[in-house]
């Protein structure tokens, strides 16, 4: 093979494209021509150097779209976006302020407190606790990805007496959430785990509603509510185990 | 002809459907969230590449999604992702159909100039030493077709089929493209002295 003619396949040679018989003959040449290996040593640097331009990564905003299928229409201005999440921010601060003066009868926080009640209650009696059943926090976290926009904290605690026994999805707050299922013994714990908007931490806010004990905190922008059977003294251990 | 046949492409394992044959009749149905949502990290990516801004890649990844949701049952075999990267390559250019004419007519993928001689060591070293900022603009400086090649081969690791596939040209036009991309790269990143 002539310089030329191995020039022009330096390329596919590096992107293992080559038939094997032709990849052989241009290593040969390369191996006797200084000229060429220099290049393919160039060609090579290109590569090593274009790998290392930046992956972008899909911001966490478009994810939620994506899985919600709330998909923007294309023909959408951003300006008439902009006006509508206008709109929304005003009702939504005019209902919070409603809220206020309504003595918190409407506490959102209550709310989603039911609604994490609730959830326990129907993934106990309804059977579908576990989309992922699974002892290993290796396994159950990876099952998370791509179904959610965001990636939850999964621990075993089973040194804590509270083995980790598998999750799945559920929605909650207007939300896809993860949902964490650990065991006590015959008890189940669910964790409902998402994203909190503000940064406020808050320590462990105990309830109890129709008889099971609840416990909501947040940490480091994740909203973590817990909810069981279990006694409270218990709970109260679990959450302290969580919160390691 | 010296690249790999086909024949030799689709040598892949017994994961791919080939069309007609028993494989694909027993093939599991599967979901969009299984089959689609997992490559939304290499979609954007892509995407980003393309359109150089993030409000435009999350638009046009948004509106790919809308459409692979709907050709999703058309999604035959397990390419996913290279399918994928077609439907948010024809929804970018769908948008914007002055940008393919451009770029095409700017640069002829025909090997017309005689290239310049890369083939010195202090270059390779110089190349090396680029930071990832430096990589980016130079990227970015490069027109569409160029990069997106680039991106494709180097970002996504595809081969040259599915390259072709994605971007429909012949295989032999995305090695000379790839060609010239990174000969352009080394222009951009090793200014002549």
């Amino acid at each position: 093979m002539e310089c030329r003619e191995v020039d022009d396949l330096l390329g596919a040679y590096l992107d293992g494209e080559l038939e094997p018989a032709v990849s052989t003959s241009v290593r040969d040449h390369a191996d006797t021509c200084t000229t060429c290996r220099q290049r393919l040593a160039n060609l090579e640097s290109i590569g090593l150097m274009v790998r290392r331009a930046p992956y972008y990564q899909a911001p966490a905003g478009l994810r939620a779209r994506v899985i919600h299928g709330r998909a923007r229409s294309a023909a959408t201005p951003h300006w008439l976006a902009w006006a509508a999440a206008a709109v929304v921010v005003a009702s939504l601060t005019g209902s919070i302020v409603f809220v206020r003066s309504a003595r918190r009868a409407l506490d959102p926080v209550d709310a989603v407190a039911q609604e994490v009640v609730s959830s326990h209650v129907r993934a106990l009696m309804g059977a579908h606790l576990f989309d992922v059943q699974s002892t290993d926090q290796h396994t159950v976290k990876p099952w998370f990805l791509g179904k959610l926009d965001f990636s939850p904290p999964v621990t075993d605690l089973a040194q804590a007496g509270y083995p980790l026994t598998g999750g799945r999805l559920d929605y909650l707050a207007g939300r896809p959430v993860a949902a964490l299922v650990y065991t006590r013994g015959q008890h189940t714990i669910n964790v409902f785990v998402w994203p909190e908007a503000s940064d406020a931490v808050s320590s462990s806010d105990a309830r109890v509603i129709r008889g099971f004990h609840v416990r909501h905190w947040v940490r480091q922008g994740t909203s973590y509510w817990a909810v069981s059977d279990v006694n409270d003294a218990e709970l109260e251990q679990f959450v302290h185990a969580l919160q390691q | 002809m010296t690249l790999r046949g086909p024949q030799v492409d689709f040598v892949c394992g017994p994961g791919i459907n080939l069309p007609g044959t028993e494989s694909q009749k027993k093939a599991m149905p599967r979901s969009f969230e299984e089959v689609v949502l997992p490559h939304l990290d290499a979609a954007f990516n892509y995407a980003r590449w393309l359109t150089k801004n993030d409000a435009d890649a999350e638009d046009v990844v948004q509106d790919a999604y809308v459409r692979a949701l709907r050709f999703f049952s058309s999604l035959r075999d397990e390419n996913a992702r290279a399918w994928l990267f077609t439907i948010v390559r024809n929804t970018w250019y769908g948008r914007f159909p002055r940008r393919t004419g451009s770029a095409v007519v700017s640069v002829p993928d025909e090997d017309a100039e005689p290239r310049a001689d890369i083939g010195l060591n202090p270059e390779a070293q110089m190349i090396q030493q680029q930071t990832v900022e430096q990589v980016r603009r130079a990227l970015e400086t490069l027109p569409a077709d160029f990069r997106e090649v680039l991106v494709l081969r180097e970002l996504e690791g595809l081969s040259y089929k599915e390259i072709a596939a994605i971007v429909e040209i012949p295989i032999g036009t995305v090695m000379s493209r790839l060609a010239r991309a990174r000969e352009r790269l080394t222009g951009v990143l090793v200014p002549a002295n």
